[in-house]
């Protein structure tokens, strides 16, 4: 086992995801409102990436890359939609494509890289 | 925005991320999740590693899914928000002490409206309940935790931000000026039609803020709702269920169909602003707004009463050394009311022009809900008849609370029937009449629970005189400000203006000096609690208030005298008294460890 234990191991009533997950919201929300590009990318991005670390921290989920995989689809679809369809908000679903696309290289980056390193521990 | 801007943008933008993610990276081994079913309780993810409740200093707060610490959270933030509402209008009060512009500009005045609105309400008034809730309910009905700890979490955390976006307009941000529109917020005023200057982005950020505090409302409500009907113990059923924790069940439930309704209308709201669709601006679209808004609104005002007629009910009979009187009868008016709020906005709308038979019909219903209230009331004062009354500082404000609420709902009776609000719609009646609820009755209540609580909270008790000094200026600051604002209104004086004709002047002067009083009582309060916090008499009894001699102890008494006592066996200090809750999760850990190996 691991010599550092982290926070939400070692203490029964902390986790370090939900301001995270409260700051991204925002973030996002005014990135989306007022277009403002990095905002928006960003904002998803933290929010994507604690409702991830929430999920897994508390075992609703057991692969970190298949609910990463399954976010980045609905962030996605959800970009597509404001980009490629009548309501053509086009550099703002630009955004939540970034987004996506970001959060699956990261989801990947930490399959492969990340999550190996524990094993050879 | 121009590229410039941009750049920063994403710079400044990056560099947050990575310094989240190298905190995160620091503080927190996420590599180290096990695979557990059933995330719902706290101890699910605790390996062998369990070893305290929680780490120590501010990452303590910003980690915590305790809902003892998160009562705590909520509770200096609506403490917070309360002083800034506060203080907003008491500048108000101050512009308002001669009939013309004096001290601040007619728009600001209308921000400082605006802003003072929102802030009581949805961040003082909904928090300072999910405070009392998110500390006492698990206590009261004998859970270890909320049903969602971490969701729990993320409701209060939504809440911060949602302040910042709701002020942003006063914050010295380039081009943006705080909104003007009012907290109900009526269209077209508030899509930006017209000349005024309500296009300006202060009130799409208001409008965002105010949409966060919805979520995490809506958040709470699900998490209360689940932990009552899933997490209490054995011992408590439907039928001894506490008084406290029914009012926070209705209101859970309230805030679950009339909430996300506001959120959607927001949404609508902000869609008109930004891009070009066009809900409230076509035909009917101002009544289509007022008809959403107040389907949430009326819901609204009982969401944030309810909660705190729970606390009376639960205090009052501890200080007149009875059972609350027709306990029953408590909890069906409770979900009567409840039912009923939901048919009545229309009373808001007698002035618009709806149609008449419609208008009949709602203000039957509003008679109606007068009924419920009044077995409450008459409950609370049967209570207290022939019974043995102990005039502490919470038995005051509950004391307070059942006075002034009477005349705040008598005053809403009237407005109720169609002929009467058509003349006192509008007017300052209406303000005294909600006035003598939200603080005579609510923010009473609010006191009444911090008073009585606050051994457990602080392990230490207030000082007497000083809490009773904050009740009498609290009482006469109270009546003075709004019972002057009644007789305003009868006179015929408009709401939500910053000068008036001169023959208000005196009535206002009235309002002015009780502001003020009500001012000094708050000093006295904040001075109060801080100073007895940090060095009042420390509580060794773990029944501070003699409860068990009329025999009317209740359980957070309970939990709070053995936490007393496991403190005192191992000389430690805090949090303790869960070494003996935490077995059976750590228990279950080991067990799922040993499948993984
Ligand atoms: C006894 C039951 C009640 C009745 C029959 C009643 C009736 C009314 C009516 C008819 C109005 C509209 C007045 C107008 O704008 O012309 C009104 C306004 C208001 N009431 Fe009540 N009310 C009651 C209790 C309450 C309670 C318990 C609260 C708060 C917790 C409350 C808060 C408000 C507020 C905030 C407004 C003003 C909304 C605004 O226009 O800004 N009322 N009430
Ligand atoms: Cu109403």
């Amino acid at each position: 086992m691991d010599e550092a234990p982290g926070l939400s191991d070692q203490y029964r009533t902390a986790s370090p995801w939900p301001v995270f997950i409260a700051l991204g919201i925002p973030i996002s929300e005014l990135g989306l409102l007022f277009d403002l590009f990095p905002l928006a990318v960003g904002g998803l991005l933290l929010f994507g990436g604690s409702v991830v670390g929430i999920l897994k921290e508390s075992g609703y989920v057991t692969s970190t890359i298949r609910a990463v995989t399954a976010l980045a689809v609905i962030f996605l679809a959800f970009g597509a939609w404001l980009a490629f369809t009548d309501i053509a908000l086009v550099t703002r679903g630009y955004a939540v494509i970034a987004a996506a696309i970001l959060l699956a290289v990261g989801g990947v980056v930490f399959e492969l890289f990340v999550r190996e390193q524990r094993q050879t521990f | 925005m121009e590229v410039n801007g941009q750049l920063a943008l994403t710079v400044l933008m990056g560099v947050f991320l990575i310094a989240v993610a190298a905190w995160l990276a620091r503080v927190e081994d996420w590599r180290s999740y096990t695979p557990l079913a059933g995330g719902g309780t706290v101890g699910g993810t605790a390996e062998q590693y369990v070893s305290e409740e929680k780490p120590s200093g501010v990452i303590r707060w910003l980690t915590t899914v305790d809902h003892k610490d998160i009562g705590m959270l909520y509770g200096a933030y609506a403490l917070i928000a309360f002083a800034v509402g506060g203080l907003m209008v008491v500048l108000m009060r101050i512009e308002l002490a001669d009939p013309s512009m004096t001290l601040i500009s007619n728009t600001f005045y209308n921000s400082l409206l605006t802003s003072h609105g929102i802030t009581m309400l949805f961040l003082f008034g909904t928090p300072i309940i999910a405070a009392f809730s998110n500390y006492f309910i698990p206590l009261l009905i004998g859970a270890d935790d909320m049903a969602f700890p971490r969701i729990n979490a993320i409701a209060f955390w939504l809440l911060p931000p949602a302040a910042l976006l709701i002020w942003a307009g006063f914050f010295p941000i380039p081009d943006v000026i705080p909104a003007q529109t009012a907290w109900t917020m009526y269209t077209p005023l508030s899509a930006g039609v017209g000349s005024g200057n309500q296009v300006n982005a202060g009130v799409d950020l208001m409008l965002l803020g105010l949409h966060l505090s919805g979520v995490s409302a809506t958040m709470g409500a699900i998490n209360f709702i689940a932990t009552i009907f899933t997490e209490r113990d054995e011992k408590v059923s439907w039928a001894n269920l506490d008084i406290f924790s029914w009012t926070i069940l209705t209101q859970s439930g309230l805030i679950l169909f009339a909430f996300p309704l506001l959120g959607s209308a927001i949404a609508m709201l902000l869609l008109d602003r930004n891009f070009g669709t066009m809900f409230f601006s076509v035909d009917g679209g101002a009544i289509l707004w007022q008809h959403l808004f107040w389907f949430f609104g009326h819901p609204e005002v009982y969401i944030l009463v309810l909660p705190p007629m729970g606390i009376v009910s639960l205090v009052l009979p501890r200080f007149a050394g009875r059972r609350l009187f027709g306990f029953k009868f408590v909890v069906y008016s409770t979900l009567a009311i409840g039912v009923l709020s939901f048919g009545v906005w229309a009373h808001h709308m007698f002035a618009t022009g709806i149609d008449p038979r419609l208008r009949a019909s709602f203000m039957a219903v509003s008679l109606a809900i007068a009924i419920p209230s009044a077995v409450k009331t008459f409950n609370w004062i049967t209570t207290m008849w022939n019974g043995k009354i102990r005039l502490t500082t919470p038995m005051l404000f509950c004391i307070g609370f059942v006075s002034n609420f009477i005349i705040g709902g008598v005053t809403g009776v009237f407005l109720a029937s169609i002929p009467v609000d058509l003349v006192l719609h509008d007017t300052y009646y209406v303000v005294g009449h909600f006035h003598y609820i939200v603080m005579g009755a609510i923010a009473f209540a609010g006191f009444a629970g911090l008073y009585y609580w606050f051994p457990i909270y602080t392990g230490r008790m207030y000082q007497v005189t000083l809490g009773k000094w904050h009740f009498w200026l609290s009482m006469v600051g109270t009546n003075l400000t709004f019972f002057a604002m009644i007789l305003l209104g009868y006179g015929g004086m408009p709401r939500r203006y910053a000068t008036y004709l001169p023959q208000f002047a005196t009535l206002h002067q009235v309002a002015t000096v009780g502001a003020l009083i009500l001012l000094v009582g708050q000093i006295i309060f904040v001075w109060n609690f801080a100073q007895s916090w940090l060095e009042g008499r420390e509580v060794e009894d773990g029944d501070p208030w003699d409860l068990a001699d009329d025999d009317l102890t209740t359980a957070e008494w309970t939990w709070f005298e053995r936490k007393l006592e496991t403190a005192v066996t191992d000389g430690g200090e805090d949090e303790t008294e869960l070494a003996t809750d935490g077995g059976q999760a750590v228990d279950d850990a080991d067990a799922d460890s040993a499948d993984d190996a």
